[in-house]
């Protein structure tokens, strides 16, 4: 059988990276320099390239992975957003002020999504007229609990209307609750919607110029899978720091991962962190920070430490240290001060560049600090492989100690114990023989990981998630991201809103022309609590969390293995 | 960005997995809004606020608290034993400087559970409080100890527990027991022989709202801990003095809980009762959870609250005031107990307990040495409809070394001369812990 061609493209900070793969495996692959203030460019420069290498024509799909909205939010080039907040009961939403248009409004929703103060339209139309006077166009529109009773959401949006060019419901985001994050969520999305819209826009164009009009195109989001070009058109959001996803996809999709494991992404300046459990990724508890404010923005669980290849050596009281200051390129590629690569090729692991001036380079200081040279590089690397150790151990036991709500989960919850490592970037062979005796683990090092980024951009399948909720007493049931909204019998119960759960996703996606499998198709949450009053009980109280979760496009499974 | 003034542990453990029966108000669904609550709030996420996963009591850390018959396994379940480590975890963050404070959120309540255990009353099988103070006594070297036990429900088994304790500081407010049980709790109730004016119990008519509470926390309860002036101020945070409580008649609302945790400002706080479960508590727990980081919590304005309803009366007032002008003189100026036997050096006293859980009938012996150099050792001869007659001997923290050695030689008699069907020595000085019998 004969598939189209895959393209999975990863623009990140230095290098924009590009694979094409076909079903023996990668087909083409280019790296170009990222044109920081153009990645367009960028983009066009990678695709021409690896076009020359492959038919256009037969390109079936391209995964984008791009610092665009990163960029902007970080370099503060975003657009101007009127928030609408309603609070109620608890802390006050003015403590969450993100930015200059923001309005408090009064009226309350509770915590099972009753309607305990209405909004007040005097308010609401005030708040809008007075962002229309200043010219904003872009909007969001939050209240406390609408995961549990969008109501004044979607009257605030009506209320709002033709004012605005996009308007972000905080529950058409996500619904886990949790409203600091869903404000800070909405407004970094209308914020970076026109940015990402008119790029989508751009992107479009140079396809049809460069022959690949036939294409789809996914967008990679940070929980490691990829959303349609036109969901990513609403919530540009899910966009956000998708690059460290791309490289875990990429060993996923190299490897046939199956234990608990950890998965080091060694760079130049860090190395990025991230640990499976049972070979599946684990995943943020709540979503990923943007700066200092923290998502609902899904994402897979990664740290990041300043130790690479290029960080500087320094003596400290006696301490050799490694990182996290990069001066300038390791003395082997003709920079000035020894880095952690210079201290390898001394010790003879490596024979990257010029080893002469490495050696030269650990001599000079090792004799400033009165040290001897191979002690200095031994301890260097030594220095370095332990942070990489120190920071796993630290983040494998934040990870077993995450609370948990059930008395079984426990007492019998699993703990996780790696059992093998995975490296990949730049100085991974050299440094895998130091990481094995610092952890005493099984290491290996995937053939092609200086790409795998483009490869995991290229394989991953789209991903989402839907929360349920369920009141039998109300007789109402909500799936707040896909608009559900209706009446269910008294008899409703647990097993009825799984099926639901799963139904509506997959029926979701289908209809967005995504072909998801049931099987990928994974219920994280389940529970039914009796509601009971006065003794009696009088209905039931259920949630049901349900995800496709991040994994390799099905039809490349045989891969699995064969580029690790 | 919030920040928290004080930083602020929060062992948050609601036990979706375990109720009392189906429809007990101690059910999976106790704590469900309260999670709703404070995650919809973003709790977790401000500056100095962290949740903490329990620690699981064992059975070792029951046994050195109380007398349990037939044994501990038989009149405690797993989640008894998580609630527990859940305060000492509590305890923990607090004393090895981690945190500031902590607040075990915790279920089920311990604090009607008294020394000697034979099942459970009042939802409660061992106390969570007591647990947690003698692991950090054993662990910590803490001695010195105030517990302020704010719920409706007076704390008869901490009580019970400290009764004999010169260091350990008890004072309970609570709806009066003339209304509602455990039906004790009486200023007169105010320690035993060797203890005296360290059990102090407010009991507040009905009705009573954030006022009257507060009022008694500023003229009674802060004057008295600023003279004990102990290492650790634990909070027994029951939340039913709430006006929405369906089991009790008290008019605090969430603010005056906020108010109340502020004036006193506890080391730690473990949850008891409160069983408005929609209503009250996750507005209450919101409020002591801010006011512990040292937060705003005037925002936290339960949906149903009419000021003018929970308002108490003038009488209320008075009545009120004129407790706070007569009790603090139990703790500076405790008057001595009349009804105390004496006999063969002892002070004896015979208890009827009612476990109504468990519809159990207790009856004890209680025999405190009278010593002029300690506080004394206790024994206890125990039985009831479930349980036949048997032994607890306790040499606590801070007897002396010949009480301690009368207390072994008094266990050692009661294994070769029998008559007990089990017996149960906790020996605090020489850190032996026996039973015998099963």
């Amino acid at each position: 059988m004969q598939w189209g061609m895959l393209l999975g493209i990863d623009v990140g900070g230095t290098h924009t990276d590009a694979v094409v793969i076909d079903e023996s495996g990668i087909a083409a692959s280019c790296k170009v320099p990222t044109e920081h203030g153009n990645l367009l460019a960028s983009v066009e420069s990678v695709i021409d390239c690896v076009c020359r290498q492959v038919p256009a024509a037969e390109i079936e799909r391209l995964n984008l992975s791009t610092t665009l909205t990163t960029n902007a939010i970080v370099e503060g080039k975003t657009e101007e957003v009127g928030v609408l907040a309603v609070g109620g009961p608890g802390i006050d939403p003015t403590d969450f002020m993100l930015c200059r248009h923001f309005h408090a409004l009064s009226g309350a929703i509770d915590h099972r999504g009753q309607l305990i103060r209405p909004m007040k339209e005097s308010e609401l139309a005030a708040a809008v007229a007075a962002c229309r006077k200043d010219g904003i166009r872009a909007y969001a529109a939050v209240s406390k609990f609408s995961p549990r009773n969008p109501g004044m959401e979607n009257r605030m949006a009506e209320v709002i209307g033709e004012a605005a060019d996009v308007v972000t419901r905080g529950h058409a985001l996500t619904g886990r609750l949790n409203f600091p994050r869903r404000l800070a969520t909405a407004y970094f999305n209308s914020a970076i919607w026109r940015l990402f819209n008119d790029f989508a826009d751009a992107v479009g164009k140079s396809l049809r110029r460069l022959g690949l009009s036939a294409a789809r195109v996914n967008i990679l989001k940070a929980d490691g899978g990829t959303m349609p070009l036109s969901m990513a058109r609403e919530m540009p959001v899910e966009s956000i720091l998708s690059g460290p996803a791309a490289s875990i996809m990429g060993i996923i999709s190299m490897c046939d991962i199956v234990h608990d494991s950890i998965i080091l992404d060694i760079g130049g300046t860090t190395t990025d962190i991230a640990i499976f459990a049972k070979g599946a990724p684990l995943m943020e508890p709540d979503g990923i920070a943007i700066g200092s404010h923290p998502t609902l923005v899904r994402s897979l669980l990664t740290r990041s430490i300043g130790v690479g290849g290029d960080s500087a050596l320094s003596v400290l009281a006696e301490e050799v240290r490694v990182g996290p200051q990069r001066p300038g390129p390791a003395m082997a590629a003709g920079g000035g001060h020894p880095t952690l690569i210079d201290a390898c090729n001394h010790l003879g692991l490596a024979g990257h560049g010029d080893i002469a001036r490495s050696r030269a380079g650990i001599e000079r200081f090792a004799a400033d600090h009165s040290l001897k040279p191979e002690e200095l590089a031994q301890r260097a690397v030594d220095a370095a492989v332990g942070r990489i150790r120190d920071e796993v151990r630290a983040m494998v036991k934040e990870v077993n100690e995450r609370p948990v709500y059930t008395i079984h989960e426990l007492l019998e919850g699993r703990r996780i114990v790696p059992s093998k490592i995975y490296i990949m970037g730049g100085p991974a062979e050299v440094l895998k023989m130091p990481i094995f005796k610092a952890f005493s683990l099984s290491v290996s090092v995937p053939q092609s990981y200086a790409v795998a980024n483009a490869v995991g951009a290229a394989l991953t399948r789209t991903t989402r998630s839907v929360e349920l909720f369920a009141d039998t007493e109300q007789l109402r049931l909500h799936i707040p991201t896909l608009g559900v909204s209706r009446v269910i019998e008294p008899d409703y119960d647990l097993e009825a809103a799984r099926r639901d759960a799963a139904r509506s996703l997959l029926s979701f996606m289908r209809a967005e022309g995504v072909p998801s499998r049931e099987e990928n198709v994974e219920i994280t949450q389940a529970s039914s609590f009796n509601m009971v009053e006065g003794g009696r009980l009088v209905g039931r109280n259920i949630r049901v969390k349900c995800q496709i979760r991040p994994g390799i496009l099905h039809r490349y499974k045989e891969l699995l293995g064969r580029l690790c | 960005m919030l920040k928290a003034a004080h930083s602020l542990g929060i062992v948050f453990f609601p036990a979706f997995d375990w109720a009392l029966s189906p429809t007990h108000p101690e059910r999976e669904e106790r704590l469900l809004y309260t999670q709703d609550q404070l995650e919809e709030e973003g709790v977790f996420d401000i500056e100095g606020i962290a949740e903490v996963k329990p620690l699981v009591a064992d059975v070792a850390d029951v046994e050195r608290v109380h007398f349990t018959f037939p044994e501990t396994e038989l009149v405690t379940t797993r989640s008894h034993l998580v609630a527990a480590g859940g305060a000492m975890r509590a305890a923990q963050l607090v004393l090895s400087g981690a945190r500031d404070k902590a607040f075990a959120l915790v279920r089920p309540p311990g604090h009607h559970a008294m020394k000697s255990v034979h099942g459970t009353r009042g939802f409660c099988a061992i106390n969570n409080e007591a647990i947690m103070i003698e692991h950090v006594r054993e662990t910590h070297g803490a001695r010195r100890i105030a517990v302020v036990d704010t719920d409706c429900h007076h704390g008869d088994g901490t009580q019970d527990i400290y009764w004999h304790d010169p260091d350990v500081l008890f004072i309970s407010l609570h709806q009066d027991g003339r209304t509602l049980y455990p039906g004790t709790g009486f200023p007169a109730e105010c320690g035993g022989p060797k203890a005296r004016g360290r059990t102090i119990n407010i009991p507040l008519p009905p009705q009573t709202g954030d006022e009257g509470f507060l009022m008694v926390i500023e003229r009674v309860v802060r004057p008295i801990l600023d003279d004990f002036k102990p290492e650790l101020v634990i909070n027994s945070a029951g939340q039913d003095n709430h006006f929405t409580d369906p089991i009790t008649d008290m008019n605090v609302t969430a603010r005056g809980y906020g108010r109340l945790n502020e004036l006193l400002n506890p080391d730690i706080a473990v949850l008891e009762g409160g069983y408005s479960i929609q209503g009250a508590l996750p507005y209450v727990n919101l409020a002591i959870v801010l006011a512990m980081a040292g937060l705003d919590y005037s925002g936290v304005v339960e949906p149903d609250l009419e000021p003018a309803r929970v308002r108490q009366s003038n009488r209320t007032t008075e009545y009120v005031k004129r407790l706070c002008g007569e009790l603090p003189r139990l703790y500076f100026n405790p008057p001595p107990d009349t009804s105390l036997t004496r006999e063969n050096g002892y002070f004896v006293r015979r208890k009827e307990i009612f476990y109504d859980t468990d519809n159990i009938r207790e009856t004890q012996m209680e025999f405190l040495r009278d010593c002029e150099h300690c506080p004394g050792f206790l024994r206890l001869e125990t039985r009831s409809n479930r349980v036949p007659l048997s032994l607890g001997i306790e040499a606590p923290v801070g007897v002396c070394g010949a009480c301690a050695e009368e207390a072994r030689r008094q266990f050692e008699d009661a294994q070769l001369k029998g008559g007990f069907r089990y017996a149960q020595l906790i020996d605090r000085v020489n850190k032996i812990y026996q039973r015998i019998g099963f």
